[in-house]
């Protein structure tokens, strides 16, 4: 870890909350990202991410240095992604208006012949995909893309075996390239 | 012994996240030199894994920073020790002069009536031997006595609690499992 990273730390765990807005500046986005596209709804995942720095910093004395600071808050940020998407469970309606969005900003798109266009589009649909999938296979298949984690780093996280990672990236994989069909 | 397309592509995606044994990975990449199908299935695994990550990081590029922080910090500002917050919750209270002698007196009324039933066992709460529930707002900051009375088992409860409308209790850990640390 630098050292500057882990002074700002030092300083959190004394109480210091601009120190905290440093570390929050520099890692707010990666946070999001992990946390985005486990829950798709960009203010659940705004909600969640908060939360994420708000838990991180009420248990910072917690934190000793032996992972890097960020896969401590990723680690956070994942295991709330998951409690939230189980306890919301969100109802048949609110995935359906949730499916229009996506089908009426791919309309809107489809006319554009652009590249940079058509890979938003993908992104789109790919996002509504692993809206579908269940959080341990939205969890797998976000730590591995965003993150680029180790099976192994991945496991740990979701306290599970390095066997299990590999067969659920594979379930979730297959299922993605079954609903994105021809757009790959 | 030379696998099949189907079992190539079964081992593709961890293939390509570095996670087979070195003989395994030798298999994979022999056989994607001779085979088209392999190859196309390949490129779709990565495309998904790219257009994840860039869809991903063109949204949180559009996150500013103020907003979100202003969140985290609000979270961290309320959050205050429950001592802390009874102090704050009694100072509330006492310092209005007409609240003042409003908590000795609920108490005082509350205990004295308690213990009737021990002294006059023949005297009854309310008349009758129905259970008793009800809920008393003492003071103007959201704090409320709530007291349920059980005749049969003569058990009385009495709790204090703030009157939080549509507010989620956060003080439950969800981190299942929990970090390593
Ligand atoms: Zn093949």
């Amino acid at each position: 870890m630098e050292i500057s990273e882990w002074d700002l730390i030092q300083k959190c765990q004394k109480g210091d909350v601009t120190a905290y807005e440093e570390l929050a500046a520099k890692y707010y986005r990666r946070v999001f990202m992990v946390v985005l596209g486990m829950l798709h709804h960009q203010e659940d995942a705004m909600e969640v991410a908060q939360e994420t720095f708000y838990r991180a910093f009420k248990n910072i004395n917690r934190f000793k240095g032996g992972s890097s600071f960020y896969t401590w808050l990723y680690r956070i940020a994942v295991n709330l992604a998951i409690d939230f998407q189980r306890r919301q469970k969100r109802g048949v309606m609110d995935f359906k208006e949730n499916m229009d969005e996506v089908i009426v900003e791919t309309e809107r798109l489809g006319s554009d012949p652009y590249r940079e266009v058509r890979d938003r589009e993908l992104g789109e649909r790919l996002l509504a995909a692993i809206d579908q999938l269940t959080p341990d296979h939205k969890a797998v298949i976000v730590m591995r893309a965003v993150e680029g984690l180790s099976y192994k780093e991945i496991g740990r996280t979701l306290g599970c075996s390095e066997g299990t990672v590999m067969s659920r990236l594979h379930y979730a994989r297959k299922k993605l390239q079954e609903k994105l069909g021809s757009y790959l | 012994m030379t696998r099949d397309c189907e079992e190539i592509k079964s081992l593709l995606g961890a293939w390509l996240d570095g996670e087979l044994g070195a003989s395994e990975a030798a298999e994979v990449r022999l056989h994607l030199q001779g085979c088209a199908s392999c190859l196309g299935e390949k490129a779709r695994l990565e495309k998904l894994q790219s257009s994840l990550k860039s869809v991903l990081e063109a949204k949180a590029s559009q996150l500013a920073f103020e907003p979100f922080w202003a969140g985290v910090r609000q979270r961290i500002a309320e959050e205050r020790p429950w001592h802390a917050r009874l102090i704050d919750w009694a100072r509330a209270v006492l310092s209005p002069p007409r609240l003042a002698w409003a908590i000795p007196a609920v108490i005082i009324i509350l205990l004295a009536g308690l213990s009737l039933e021990q002294f006059f066992p023949g005297w009854r709460w309310a008349l009758n031997r129905s259970n008793l529930a009800a809920v008393e707002s003492i003071d103007g900051h959201g704090f409320n006595v709530a007291l349920l009375r059980e005749s049969k088992t003569k058990t009385t409860v009495i709790w204090l609690f703030e009157n939080h409308e549509g507010e989620e209790e956060t003080s439950a850990e969800p981190v299942s499992g929990g970090p390593a640390f």
